[in-house]
């Protein structure tokens, strides 16, 4: 099998490795889908994957193209409804993990999936929040996964749809919110956050990318440790589900 | 009472102005022969919500009948954006009061449960709250808890003036079955001051009796029921009918603008008498056979 991969997959690989076995995971669309089914397919069989509708724990065998197509809800254990999933799953407190994507983030993880451009002026109204809020407002920590360019990580946000930590520091518990992202996985690096001030902070770099790629393709400046470590690449068996089992239409992966 | 009606009384029942609840979720059991038979009637100033915002909402916003509109964002999934939702929240021409999926369902259930508010812990720290309070103060505050003096904020109940669920099996009386998920559907109905269920299949009360534990919204909500095969289409209904992707895709391209949308509303809309003559449309039984679903798939 060929071992050379995608930035994709490597995505996938990495979102997965944020999984640990028994966690409740609360799935947004897109890659999140790829990264939670190799991770129960690999390390954490137990782990239960929740789908806002109402849709616990499905086994796809065809891509579907959003949640609102039941290819997604294949074989679920349950399929209930929005109070039993955001509401008596997540808003209670149970959910370990969320797993987002979005068009922008900033260097305290607020995410935007609703707009591009000047609110107060001219603007392109996209998504919206769908779960996404609810999600980062109430799940033990979330995982934001999107693609590493200028136009998407960015200084200022055009609109906070899904709070992060919002200024900083303890903006976010003073707020009312516990919680709050742990990882943000782009296709150049992944980054963590910072303790205390909350600052975005280079975690590692993907294999066959510099310092320099990392910072010059975003729009704000990270911490930079003294040590910064490459990523992991995807082991083989991973690649080998990715492509034959969870994506092999390349519906999610592209 | 009869409640066992026609689209077209069904749909006379709901004066212009009126607040519905929508039963879609992106594209799958959309209120579509409702929203078409809507604007066929000329009936205006709606508002409109649902959690995720959907095509039944969409096409209703782009033939103008919607003023308001109570969501928590939404899309149709791949196959694009809520063209129309979009352009008028862009050019101000609808107001659109955005949430997030869980804090619609809430407003939902609060009013399923006659309670006068509802604590949530979305929505907090967000642009999305924001926004709310500059455009309806008046539908979110903040309270502290009596009991451990911790501040939460609080949403308003939502009481719409008539629900519309394109359902699997009802009776007569409304009683009605959906299968798989249910999104905010039956706080919706609950909700309501009624329900309009709009069936894939009428079967006897006898039917209902015999699995009564399927039975998710009672009839004694129901006000009208209507026996329609195909309601949602294009959308899909689990266990019954597949999307139908094409039809969609043409949806998307004649949404993308107000010119283009006013000629599908013209063909599809308008130029149809009823659903009957737009199910043959689209290609009659031949079409809709290969739309049916596998039983054990779902779709």
């Amino acid at each position: 099998m060929d071992l050379t991969y995608t930035a994709s997959e490597l995505m996938a690989a990495a979102g997965a490795r944020e999984i640990k076995d028994r966690e409740i995971v609360a799935v947004g669309l897109g890659l999140p889908v790829v990264a939670s089914f190799l991770a129960k397919q690999t390390h954490a069989p137990n782990m239960t994957m929740l789908f806002e509708l109402g849709v616990i724990d499905s086994e796809p065998v065809h891509a579907g193209v959003g949640l609102a197509d039941p290819r997604v809800w294949y074989r679920a254990k349950v399929l209930s409804s929005f109070v039993d999933i955001l509401g008596s799953i997540l808003h209670k407190g149970r959910v370990d993990v969320g797993f987002l994507g979005g068009l922008e983030t900033d260097q305290y993880g607020n995410l935007n999936t609703s707009l591009i451009g000047d609110l107060h002026g001219k603007f392109r109204h996209m998504v919206g929040s769908g779960g996404a809020n609810d999600i980062a407002s109430s799940a033990k920590r979330n995982i934001l996964i999107m693609r590493h360019d200028e136009r998407k990580l960015k200084k200022t946000i055009s609109f906070v749809t899904s709070p992060g930590y919002m200024t900083g520091g303890d903006s976010r518990a003073k707020a009312g919110l516990s919680g709050g992202p742990s990882r943000v996985i782009t296709d150049k690096a992944i980054f963590g956050f910072h303790p205390e001030t909350k600052q975005m902070m280079v975690i590692s770099i993907h294999p066959g990318n510099t310092i320099e790629d990392v910072l010059g393709t975003m729009g704000f400046t990270p911490i930079i440790p003294k040590h910064v470590p490459f990523t992991e690449p995807p082991e083989k068996d991973q690649l080998r589900l990715i492509r034959e089992v969870i994506d092999p239409g390349k519906m999610y992966m592209g | 009472m009869e409640k066992i009606t026609t689209l077209a009384e069904a749909v006379a029942s709901v004066p212009s102005g009126s607040h519905v609840a929508l039963s879609g979720f992106p594209i799958t059991r959309c209120a579509m022969a409702f929203a078409r038979e809507v604007i066929r009637q000329g009936i205006k100033g709606l508002t409109l919500s649902q959690c995720v915002g959907a095509m039944d909402a969409d096409m209703l916003v782009g033939a103008g009948a919607v003023e308001r509109l109570i969501y928590g964002g939404g899309s149709l999934d791949r196959f694009g954006r809520l063209n129309c939702v979009n352009r008028g929240i862009e050019d101000g021409s609808l107001q659109a009061e955005e949430y997030s999926s869980l804090s619609v369902t809430f407003r939902y259930l609060a009013g399923s449960l006659g309670m006068p508010f509802i604590p949530i812990r979305s929505l907090q720290g967000s642009d999305l709250i924001r926004r709310i309070q500059e455009h309806t103060g008046s539908d979110v505050a903040n309270i502290t808890d009596p009991f451990t003096g911790e501040n939460w904020l609080v949403l308003k109940p939502l009481l719409p003036d008539v629900s519309v669920l394109v359902v699997h099996t009802a009776d007569a009386e409304g009683n009605a079955w959906i299968m798989g998920p249910r999104w905010d559907n039956v706080e919706q109905a609950k909700a309501s001051k009624r329900t309009i269920i709009i069936a894939e299949h009428v079967v006897s009360t006898e039917v209902i009796r015999q699995h009564a534990e399927r039975t998710v919204i009672p009839g004694l909500l129901v006000s009208h029921v209507v026996e329609m095969p195909f309601a949602a289409h294009p959308t899909s209904v689990y266990r019954e009918y597949d999307y139908d992707a094409k039809e969609i895709e043409k949806y998307v391209k004649a949404t993308s603008t107000p010119e283009s949308f006013k000629a599908y509303l013209d063909e599809y809309v308008y130029g149809v008498k009823d659903h009957w003559e737009y199910l043959e449309k689209m290609g009659g039984m031949k079409h809709l056979n290969a739309l049916k679903a596998d039983p054990i798939l779902g779709y």
